[in-house]
């Protein structure tokens, strides 16, 4: 019984028509594609994008080189060096995040004792070469001082419901 | 280590007569311990230096007492009788616990600082008053009171404080 | 013994042991801060409070005996609810700064809060601030985080024998600190760091750089002195970043000496040699393994061969391990030389076939605080061995009498019951004279010669003193110092020593130089002995000779010419002078630049396996923590392959271990046996001049590594510079302190600041051995002059 059924459907291009019925129907459908990179989609405060170090007001870098982060980081992404500063302060001499390693869980974000290292935004970066992934604080201090004014309206905005 | 074998004695500080009265606190004691003379001696010696003590001066007293400086340091600290900076001649003790506020030391302390142009822990320009609050010094029933010397001065009003201040010299 | 019962549990405890000692042996924990086993029971943190049945209040388990019948709750409503307010209580003032602290992860607050703290504070008020302190180069301070328990006062006071902390103010007030700013001095102070229970004392050097949780940890042994602490190599990323103590009862029980504490910074310095050198027509080049073993061999290979075995030789420095001063000697005897010493800074060697198989201390390290009556002969015990000194600290609160034959006034951290402060020159007569007073004591027979040593009657009585109390003692030991071993007159000294030990009933112990003195004796690192003291046919040259005679070829281990050894001039002429010198070092020592041809780069103890034999003759192995750095590599695996280039058998290891099993099976249980048979020794003498110096080595520079590492070397100089006279002998030329003085010894002259110091003879001047101006001078113990510049 089946083999017939089966005959008449394909005979009658009964699957093309509703194969067609469906497309037709996204031709007078509201368009939701967009035209990256002219055009962007709407994003979350949270969303986890390119990490920054940030500084305080006053110029001062926040990170004090607890290292959670790095003990945290579950893809061993971060490298943290540190030593006392001149004025005695325990600051890092060093703050890699790889890239390429990191999975984006935002883990550093969350363990941060003084909302130093962030997650932006940014998602629009690329290397040409695997050691341009690697961010250093250089890099990555710079990128906070750019994004500076976006990473703190977002934190203001989660604020609450943190 | 060897900064402290080269360290001067500082016994000099000590007056014969001195020594002589902590040589009789300490024969209070059993022989080897000698240190429990230590808040007599530095009485003692906070008495023959104008009321206070210096590193010195608590220094020779643990030499004297052969204590190590630091322990001596730790019994000066901990009282607050004894006086780590140069006091006045008459060295004014306020009461300041409750039975002497509920009956007006806050009134007392007030005038006293007024008259003296000092607050407390602190010492007249000629050296010859300094002021200091102090706990209950158990005359709640002649509250308020104050302490110049080994004299109290009880049910205090300030006309009774400046009698008192004017007959001091 | 009284039965108790905790959380349920039966135990059975000693009596007069207290409820926290019972339950941690019966692993029920109960918090604590200011209880330490190896304190005082101060019982003023309160965090330990338990519920004791029938006790109306919480009681604090540190300071509560265990009585019969006792039944304890460690975790009932009441304990807890005691613990936790405890805890509110210290977290009030207590800075929530743990991302900051060094104590971060390792913390015994962290913990405790954890583990029985509320999660939310009611204090909403001001916290205490106080102001950091400066206690020198070794300790931070950061004592806002204090909490008072004490436990690093009690460690001054108890263990140190110092009292240099202390808790001054109260209540809010309370600070502890030393109330003047000044440097802890003692040579334990690093512990204090390992007594605070948070981040209010921690590590100087170690300050900031890494985190408990990063690093790993590997068992190694202490390369400083013949104790062989028991430490941890505390690794991250293939550097070490910082050492610990591992308990040891036996050994170093929980502390470590700040030398062995503070030396790792060494290991980084910037002079480490990573890569063979080879000089090439004066000019040093770096070079691949194979040129430069190869150079090395057949350079050695042509002396042997032009002038013969006997004109080669191997100093080596005590502080090497057993398997590579195994390795050196082996293939030196192998090409027929035995002129292999490792005694690098004794003068004397007249006696060393009468030396006993090995220095060992006479006694387990455990034992010696059970003795009653211990006589220190030139010994500066606290500098030259601290944990022996702590041990010998421990006789002396516990009531032993400890004496002193010293050539200056050392301060020790216990009193000495007598002293005899002598020229070194007389440090034989003042042994005679106690020997004498035995004889006398003893109704021995006089033993012949021993009268003709006796010529200072001005020591009779304290002497007589120490004779009668060594007599009494019944347990007593006698140890023997470095300014005894490193003597002119070391034989007498020993000679002497042997006899009073005999007399009166004590032991005799060695306090030998380096991590390894002991071992190099069982390794055969001698030239009159083999391995496990097995007589040689031929007495090869000893260091003395060495340098008389001038060598043609030298195999250099671990030492640098110019500062590990007695005699730095005659043996730098000697190193000059020889044809062909090799030098296994670990550091591109300046004096290696100027003398040897070939350098290769050994590691040091922390990247490599090896043994150490300490001073009670206990061999302790260890494993490497990190990677050899660069292209250095394990002395054994250098000296394995040069014996395969010698064409020597027997190099066939695959493994250090190989190496220490083969010689422990050649050697055995090699015999601690330090006696001595009498024979009268020659009263030597140090000829010539009314001036002699002492020259002892400064507590951090007795190797390669301590002088290399920063910290220490600036808590060395904080103890002032190291040309010393008394304050007579000042007063005579016309001196004052730290004024310039023209110093003179044989042929060679410098300028030197004095300090003075009564504690130093008048006919003597105390030179530390290496301070840079004395380097320039000639030898130690021998006559020197002062003229005024």
């Amino acid at each position: 019984m089946n083999t017939v059924t089966n005959y008449f459907k394909s005979l009658l291009l009964i699957e093309l028509f509703k194969g067609l019925a469906l497309t037709g129907k996204y031709i007078f459908a509201k368009k939701i594609t967009v035209q990256y990179p002219d055009e962007k989609t709407p994003y979350s405060p949270r969303f986890r994008g390119l990490h920054a170090l940030r500084r305080y007001p006053n110029g001062e870098e926040r990170c004090i080189a607890c290292k959670l982060c790095e003990a945290v980081c579950p893809a061993l992404a971060i490298t943290i060096e540190a030593e006392p500063r001149t004025d005695g302060s325990r600051r890092t001499t060093r703050y890699d995040i790889d890239l390429a390693k990191c999975i984006f869980c935002g883990f550093c974000e969350e363990s941060c004792p003084v909302d130093s290292i962030v997650e932006t935004r940014v998602y629009e970066y690329h290397a040409e070469q695997r050691g341009d992934l690697l961010m250093t604080k250089e890099k990555l201090l710079a990128v906070g001082d750019k994004f500076e004014q976006q990473i703190a309206a977002d934190r203001a905005m989660d604020a609450r419901f943190r | 280590m060897n900064a402290q074998v080269k360290e001067m004695s500082k016994l000099a500080l000590l007056t014969a007569a001195d020594l002589k009265e902590i040589d009789s606190e300490i024969a209070k004691y059993p022989e080897e311990q000698r240190q429990s003379a230590v808040m007599a001696a530095l009485r003692i010696v906070q008495d023959s230096n104008q009321g206070s003590l210096n590193q010195d001066l608590m220094d020779a007293v643990a030499e004297y007492l052969r204590m190590p400086p630091i322990a001596v340091y730790e019994v000066a600290t901990f009282y607050s009788m004894y006086e780590h900076k140069p006091v006045g001649k008459h060295k004014v003790c306020v009461c300041t616990n409750i039975s002497c506020m509920l009956r007006g030391s806050d009134g007392i302390v007030s005038h006293l600082k007024q008259r003296l142009g000092i607050s407390f822990g602190e010492v007249t320009e000629d050296g010859k008053f300094s002021l200091k609050e102090v706990e209950c010094l158990g005359a709640c029933c002649g509250a308020p009171m104050f302490q110049i010397g080994k004299q109290y001065y009880e049910n205090l009003t300030p006309a009774k404080v400046d009698e008192i201040l004017d007959n001091l010299d | 013994m009284v039965t108790i019962e905790i959380d349920g549990i039966e135990l059975k405890v000693n009596n007069g042991s207290m409820l926290i000692e019972a339950a941690d042996e019966a692993g029920i924990r109960i918090p604590r801060f200011c209880y330490h086993k190896k304190l005082s029971i101060a019982a003023n943190c309160r965090m330990c409070l338990v519920e004791v049945e029938k006790a109306a209040k919480p009681l604090p388990a540190c300071a509560t005996p265990v009585t019969e019948g006792m039944k304890v709750h460690t975790r009932s409503p009441k304990a807890l609810a005691a613990q936790k307010s405890v805890m509110e209580f210290l977290l009030i003032n207590h800075p929530l700064d743990c991302p900051i602290c060094d104590q971060g992860g390792e913390c015994e607050l962290q913990d405790v809060a954890m583990g029985y703290g509320g999660d939310v504070s009611k204090y909403a008020e001001k916290k205490r601030v106080v102001r950091e302190k400066d206690i020198g180069p070794l300790i931070a301070t950061d004592m806002t985080r204090c909490i008072h328990c004490t436990r690093c006062v009690r460690f001054g006071d108890e263990i140190a024998g110092l009292r240099e902390l202390g808790a001054t103010g109260r209540g809010e007030h309370m600070e502890i600190g030393t109330y003047i700013s000044k440097a802890v001095s003692s040579e334990m102070s690093g512990n204090v760091i390992d007594v605070c229970p948070v981040g209010a004392l921690t590590s100087k050097p170690f300050r900031y750089s890494a985190r408990a949780w990063e690093m790993r940890q590997y068992e190694s042994i202490a390369p400083h002195d013949c104790i062989g602490s028991n430490i941890y190599l505390h690794t991250r990323r293939g550097r070490v970043m910082r050492v610990v103590p591992r308990e040891n009862e036996a050994v170093n029980e929980t502390w470590i000496s700040d030398r062995d504490r503070y030396s790792y910074e060494g290991l980084y310095s910037a002079d480490r040699l990573t890569v063979p050198m080879m000089n090439v027509d004066g000019e040093w080049r770096e070079t691949e393994w194979d040129t430069a073993l190869e150079a090395a061999v057949s350079g050695l290979k042509d002396v042997v061969d032009h002038s013969g075995a006997p004109q080669l030789g191997a100093l080596i420095g005590p502080s090497t391990t057993l398997e590579e001063m195994y390795q050196v000697q082996k293939i030196l005897r192998g090409l027929g030389s035995d002129n292999i010493e490792h005694r690098l800074r004794q003068r004397d060697f007249s006696d060393q076939d009468a030396a006993p198989a090995f220095p060992w201390l006479g006694t387990p390290l455990a034992a010696l605080e059970t003795a009653n009556a211990i006589l220190l002969v030139g010994s500066d015990i606290r500098r030259e061995q601290p944990i022996a000194g702590h041990r010998v600290r421990k006789a002396h609160v516990a009531g032993a009498a400890v004496f002193a034959v010293n050539p200056v006034d050392y301060d020790f951290n216990f009193a000495l019951e007598h002293k005899l402060v002598v020229d070194p020159r007389r440090m034989t007569s003042a042994l005679a004279a106690i020997a004498r007073h035995l004889v006398t004591i003893t109704g021995a027979t006089n033993p012949a010669g021993l009268d003709k040593l006796v010529q200072s009657p001005e020591y009779d009585t304290a002497a007589r003193a120490i004779a009668e109390r060594l007599r009494q003692a019944g347990r007593s030991t006698l140890l023997l110092g470095a300014s005894a071993i490193n003597h002119q007159n070391f034989a007498a000294i020993r000679m002497l020593s042997a006899l009073i030990a005999e007399l009166s009933g004590s032991t005799l112990g060695y306090l030998s130089d380096g991590a390894n003195g002991s071992g190099a004796w069982i390794a055969g690192a001698v030239p009159h002995r083999g391995p496990g003291a097995q007589a040689v046919q031929t007495s090869g040259k000893n260091l003395a000779q060495m340098q008389g005679s001038g060598m043609a070829g030298m195999l250099l281990v671990n030492c640098e010419p110019d500062l590990d050894l007695a005699e730095p001039q005659s043996t730098m002429q000697m190193l000059k002078k020889a044809e062909f010198v090799v030098a296994l070092s670990s550091y591109k020592s300046p004096a290696l630049l100027n003398s040897a041809s070939v350098l290769l780069p050994i590691t040091p103890f922390s990247e490599m396996p090896g043994t150490f034999v300490n001073a009670e003759g206990r061999w302790q192995s260890f494993e490497p923590a990190v990677a050899p750095m660069g292209e250095a590599r394990p002395g054994w695996k250098i000296l394995r392959v040069m014996g395969n280039l010698f064409d020597l058998s027997g190099f066939d290891y695959m493994s250090a271990v190989e190496i220490r099993d083969e010689l422990q099976k050649l050697v055995g249980d090699v015999a601690k046996d330090n006696s001595l048979a009498w024979r009268a020794p020659e009263a030597g003498q140090i000829d010539g001049g009314t001036l002699v110096s002492i020259s002892d080595i400064p507590i951090y520079s007795v190797d390669a590594l301590v002088r290399r590492a920063p910290a220490l070397q600036k808590a060395q100089k904080l103890l002032g510079p190291g040309f010393r006279i008394s304050a007579a002998l000042a007063r005579k030329i016309g001196l004052k302190d730290s004024q310039e003085v023209k110093v003179k010894q044989g042929d060679r002259e410098a300028r030197i600041a004095v300090e003075i110091d009564d504690r130093v003879p008048e006919s003597c001047v105390w030179i530390h051995a290496d301070i840079s101006d004395a380097s320039k001078l000639g030898a130690g113990y021998a006559p020197i002059v002062l003229e005024k510049a």
